[in-house]
């Protein structure tokens, strides 16, 4: 029982390392559009709000994975 | 459950008192209720394409659902009303709220996301005929590619369900155990930033759920159109259909 909390801790920790970067990229393009062009912001906004929830669909999955290691197997 | 027919049933009955008494020119409550279908309208027909207006409904009412059941699920005091269970093994009571986050059980987010999969099947079917949404499904722009790309396809398809469902109850749920976490860590005063923070957070996931339906849909719809005619939302299909066969794009 103790390597499944384990390995959901892990599988949740290591999963959001890269979709932290992703958004963090993301976020940081999507203001230096704004600063460059302020008018833009509301037609930026619905395509950074979709490509942030396709990136976030990778943290989904590593805490999906953490709960059926903890809720499912065993 | 509960909260999920509750969510509908503030809905109806906002939708009943404003039709019986809409004016030309809104009132406040009217004004509200405006508010969100008009923007969201706004952004359907900005995004969406030629057709918009056929699929602008469901893509509101998605939003509307899943923003009431996420705001019904924040409200405070909700989760203490309810019936204390035993344990599994004769363990602790432990307490089942009758009112819950709706988004946080699996067999609503999967519901919602079945019923978006089958909207943006039947739209492809209805646009491009059973068979040109076969032949688009099943055989690779060149022919030879089909054997390995075939199967990425399906999967990509099959993801969106999977990937729609749990980005919804992922959020939430994962929302609801840290606030739990953060009030059993500092009871007084830090929760309220995190409640804010959820509240945006449910706010964005509806418009997530919704905007991603509506995305495919266009797809679905837009797949065959691009050589036929030049139309406005021909510069911006190419791009994701090139990124769906991408396991992960979904």
């Amino acid at each position: 029982m103790e390597f499944q909390l384990l390995a959901a801790g892990l599988a949740i920790g290591l999963g959001t390392i890269g979709p932290g970067i992703g958004i963090g990229i993301g976020f940081s393009r999507a203001m230096e559009a704004i600063g460059r062009n302020p008018e833009a912001s509301g037609t930026l906004f619905v395509p950074y709000i979709l490509g942030l929830a396709l990136t976030e669909a990778m943290a989904i999955y590593a805490l999906v994975i953490g709960l059926i290691l903890i809720f499912a197997v065993g | 459950m509960v909260g999920a027919l509750l969510a509908t049933a503030l809905l109806l009955l906002a939708t009943v008192y404003v039709r019986r008494r809409a004016t030309l020119v809104p009132g406040r409550f009217q004004s509200l209720m405006e508010l969100p279908i008009e923007w969201l309208a706004g952004v359907v027909r900005s995004t969406g394409g030629r057709r918009w207006a056929e699929f602008a409904g469901l893509v509101i009412a998605i939003f509307l659902f899943v923003l009431v059941a996420n705001m019904i699920g924040l409200l405070p005091g909700v989760g203490v009303v309810g019936i204390t269970v035993e344990g599994e093994h004769g363990g602790e009571e432990t307490l089942v709220p009758f009112v819950r986050a709706a988004a946080a059980d699996l067999n609503f987010t999967l519901g919602l996301a079945i019923i978006a999969f089958v909207a943006f099947v039947a739209w492809g079917i209805r646009a491009n005929g059973l068979g040109g949404y076969l032949k688009e499904l099943l055989i690779a722009e060149p022919a030879y590619m089909t054997p390995l790309l075939t199967p990425i396809h399906l999967i990509s398809e099959l993801s969106r369900l999977i990937s729609l469902s749990m980005r919804l109850f992922g959020n939430v749920f994962a929302g609801e155990v840290l606030l739990a976490v953060i009030l059993s860590l500092v009871p007084l005063f830090v929760p309220i930033v995190f409640l804010g923070l959820e509240l945006i957070f449910g706010f964005v996931q509806a418009l997530v759920f919704a905007l991603l339906t509506m995305t495919y849909i266009t797809l679905a719809i837009a797949e065959h159109r691009q050589h036929e005619s030049g139309d406005e939302h021909a510069g911006e299909a190419p791009d994701h259909s090139e990124a769906s066969p991408a396991p992960g794009t979904a």
